[in-house]
């Protein structure tokens, strides 16, 4: 019983994140009239990118930081998939080890930056993501670049469109409808997440968010903590632009939308529990974070116009009710203030 | 319940990946429906043909970017068009939504669309590029897609549009003709990296640098937009001093007023269809301000809404949509008919399109805003 409250405490915010999640999802389904695997299917596809781009930006909070770089990556990553990626066979695999390599790299260079030039993680990563941007627009001046249609299509699907596209399966039955995207986040978080989170490297990231000063008298070895802990986001982005690529099939250097998909990062991050002072949760709040974000814009698809809550799908009030539940959804995991016995313990 | 109905969506769209994979538009030969409406681009754009849907319909707008006066005109345009006695009908339901600049929502939004059952969805695309997977999702549930205004580099769906070039040419020429065949020109461009921006530009310049012609071209970056226009267009009258001519393509009446503060003498211009602009025009024309005003009409999305319709019941549409530039110059411009005195500055006043039966007009447009804020 009292290990059971421990981690329901633990893990206030990601259950929050949670129920949110679904009391939101559930009234996309209820009013979604032919919802389906294949809904589920679309809802990946929109999700998956900003699911990886917050990912990336836990990574920088987690150690006490912001990245505003992580947008600007994902579109770099985009425009230079789209110039490797373009080809047909083992030359795609070999331009998506490439993509994510240089995600890596660029990522390793904020932390480096960061840890070396000691500059704060929001200014550093300010420049890096106008330099990324800067290339990304170099490499992409205006938009285009074609992946194999095929290619596209097929891995931005489900198992079985996977499998017909290319002639390796036929129709697998209920198996076979299982969307591409969850099957990705799954690989990401069990291959890499997973092993870093457990990892002294990753336990000294924690470390770091929580108390600097401590974890250097415990002998953490900061400096690579850190910089791991960058180079994963930049990774972690380096897959959003993958993805990107892959449901785009082109590239394009989209400054605003780079921007929007930083700032969304952040509020993905906050919505998932984990605590912008640093040091605790993890990306897997995050991944309900960026559900919530996005099953808001969903209702508004399927609320009828007029019904009685039809004015909150009113085209031009849109922005404004998305804003207002961002808001209830942030305040939620603030709410914890009201439980501290003694606030200064907020501010160590 | 939900266990019923996930097997009924699962039933459907097996049926669907299985039964209808080759379906979408056919190509046929031209003539297409209602050609004084439904123009073709070019003597080789392609005519598509949807097979025949019972009326009434499900259309969806997926909007990108909202915030500019434009888009909420074309917004309220679009409200406006759904509710006309002889569209009404013919419309069962008609969706909303606006997604912001980011490219995967839009996707997701068009995406959710075709799924929710919907006939017809009409765009304007944040990316010219990226919507394969959409058009191939379209096609096989047999949803007409209707890109318009920011449209895309494919052939493969219907897009309706305002010829881009034809704005840069007809302004060059516009300029030739009252300024001669030499002089210094202030080119006033709008948002970089956009098709729009790029094709208005090049089409200008082609024609002022054609042999024969000796101008001097100033070229700054206005965004469209009448505050920052008026900026540079002051900059560079403070360090070029005179100019000859100004071609602005956007935030014209910005441009005017910087022309005006500065105590230059009026000089003919090329420009947008603000109201304002409008308004400036018909004030100073006598001064020197030989105007030209051509648009890009909000009420694009109404002849958009009217193409998907027509699709629907099954009529042959040419893929690619031209819709004719609306203009005017210093010697026809009247007011209460192409702009509006007593209107504010700065909304776009070519609004509506007869041959189309959208009679919206721009005025209409605004008292309706107007009322909703109320």
């Amino acid at each position: 019983m009292k290990t059971l409250r421990l981690i329901l405490t633990q893990n206030l915010g990601l259950i929050l994140a949670v129920v949110l999640f679904v009391a939101l999802y559930s009234i996309y389904v209820a009013l979604h009239p032919n919802w389906g695997l294949n809904v589920v299917l679309q809802n990946g596809n929109e999700t998956l990118a900003l699911i990886f781009v917050g990912m990336a930006q836990t990574m920088a909070v987690l150690v006490g930081g912001l990245d505003l770089s992580v947008g600007p990556l994902m579109t770099l990553t985009n425009c230079f998939g789209s110039h490797v990626m373009a080809g047909t066979g083992g030359s795609v695999v070999a331009g998506v080890v490439a993509c994510l390599a240089l995600g890596s790299a660029c990522g390793c260079l904020n932390g480096c930056i960061i840890v070396y030039g000691r500059i704060q993680p929001i200014i550093a990563t300010l420049a890096t993501g106008a330099i990324y941007i800067g290339l990304a627009l170099l490499l992409r001046p205006t938009p285009g670049g074609a992946i194999d249609g095929d290619l596209a299509w097929a891995f931005t699907n489900d198992i079985n469109e996977l499998g017909m596209t290319y002639g390796w399966w036929g129709d697998l039955g209920l198996f076979g409808k299982i969307p591409a995207q969850p099957i990705f986040l799954a690989l990401v978080v069990v291959l890499v997440w997973a092993p870093f989170k457990r990892s002294a490297t990753g336990r000294g990231a924690y470390a770091i968010g929580s108390n600097a000063h401590a974890a250097y008298m415990s002998g953490v070895r900061i400096d690579r903590s850190k910089i791991a802990a960058f180079t994963l986001a930049g990774f972690f982005a380096a897959c959003a632009g993958v993805y990107l690529t892959m449901q785009m099939g082109s590239g394009n250097a989209d400054a605003p939308q780079a921007a929007e998909y930083t700032l969304r990062s952040i509020a993905t991050v906050v919505i998932g529990g984990t605590s912008l002072y640093g040091g605790s949760g993890g990306v897997i709040g995050t991944i309900f974070g960026a559900l919530v974000l996005r099953s808001i814009s969903f209702i508004f698809r399927v609320v009828p116009g007029d019904s009685t809550f039809g004015f909150v799908a009113s085209p031009l009030l849109q922005p404004f009710f998305e804003g207002l539940i961002l808001l209830f959804a942030v305040s939620l995991g603030a709410a914890r203030v009201f439980r501290v016995r003694n606030r200064l313990s907020l501010f160590t | 319940m939900r266990k019923m109905r996930l097997l009924a969506a699962l039933a459907v769209s097996t049926a669907l990946s299985t039964g209808a994979a080759l379906a979408g538009p056919e190509v046929v030969e031209g003539p297409g429906f209602m050609p004084e409406c439904f123009a073709p681009w070019s003597a080789d754009t392609k005519y598509f043909q949807w097979e025949a849907k019972e009326p009434p319909y499900k259309i969806a707008l997926v909007n990108g970017f909202v915030g500019n006066i434009w888009r909420i005109q074309m917004i309220q345009t679009a409200k406006a068009f759904a509710e006309q006695d002889e569209i009404a009908p013919l419309i069962e339901e008609f969706k909303i939504v606006s997604t912001g600049t980011d490219a995967a929502a839009q996707l997701g939004a068009i995406e959710d669309f075709i799924n929710q059952g919907y006939d017809a969805i009409i765009t304007i695309a944040v990316s010219p590029t990226g919507f394969d997977r959409v058009i191939r999702l379209a096609d096989r549930n047999n949803v007409v897609l209707v890109p318009f205004d920011n449209v895309l580099d494919t052939d493969k769906v219907m897009m309706v549009n305002e010829d881009q070039r034809a704005m840069g040419e007809m302004s060059a020429n516009w300029l030739i003709e009252h300024v001669g065949n030499s002089g210094k020109i202030l080119e006033v461009r709008g948002v970089p990296g956009n098709s729009v921006d790029r094709d208005r530009h090049e089409a200008f310049r082609e024609i002022m640098e054609a042999d024969g012609n000796d101008f001097e071209i100033i070229e700054v970056v206005g965004n469209w937009a009448p505050g920052d226009s008026q900026k540079v267009t002051a900059d560079a009258i403070s360090v070029h001093g005179q100019f000859d001519g100004i071609y602005t393509q956007g935030g014209t009446n910005g441009s005017v007023q910087a022309l005006m503060d500065a105590g230059h003498p009026f000089v003919p211009v090329a420009g947008e269809a603000e109201n304002g602009y409008r308004k400036q025009i018909a004030k100073h024309s006598d001064e020197g301000l030989k105007g030209l005003s051509f648009g890009q009409s909000p009420g694009l999305v109404a002849i958009s809404m009217k193409a998907a319709i027509e699709a629907l019941q099954g009529n042959k549409l040419p893929q690619l949509i031209s819709v004719p530039v609306p203009v005017v110059d210093y010697t026809s411009i009247k007011d209460g008919e192409n702009f509006w005195s007593e209107l504010p500055d700065d909304f776009f006043t070519p609004n509506e399109f007869p041959p189309c039966g959208v009679n919206i007009t721009a005025p209409e447009i605004m008292a309706k805003t107007k009322d909703d804020v109320k």
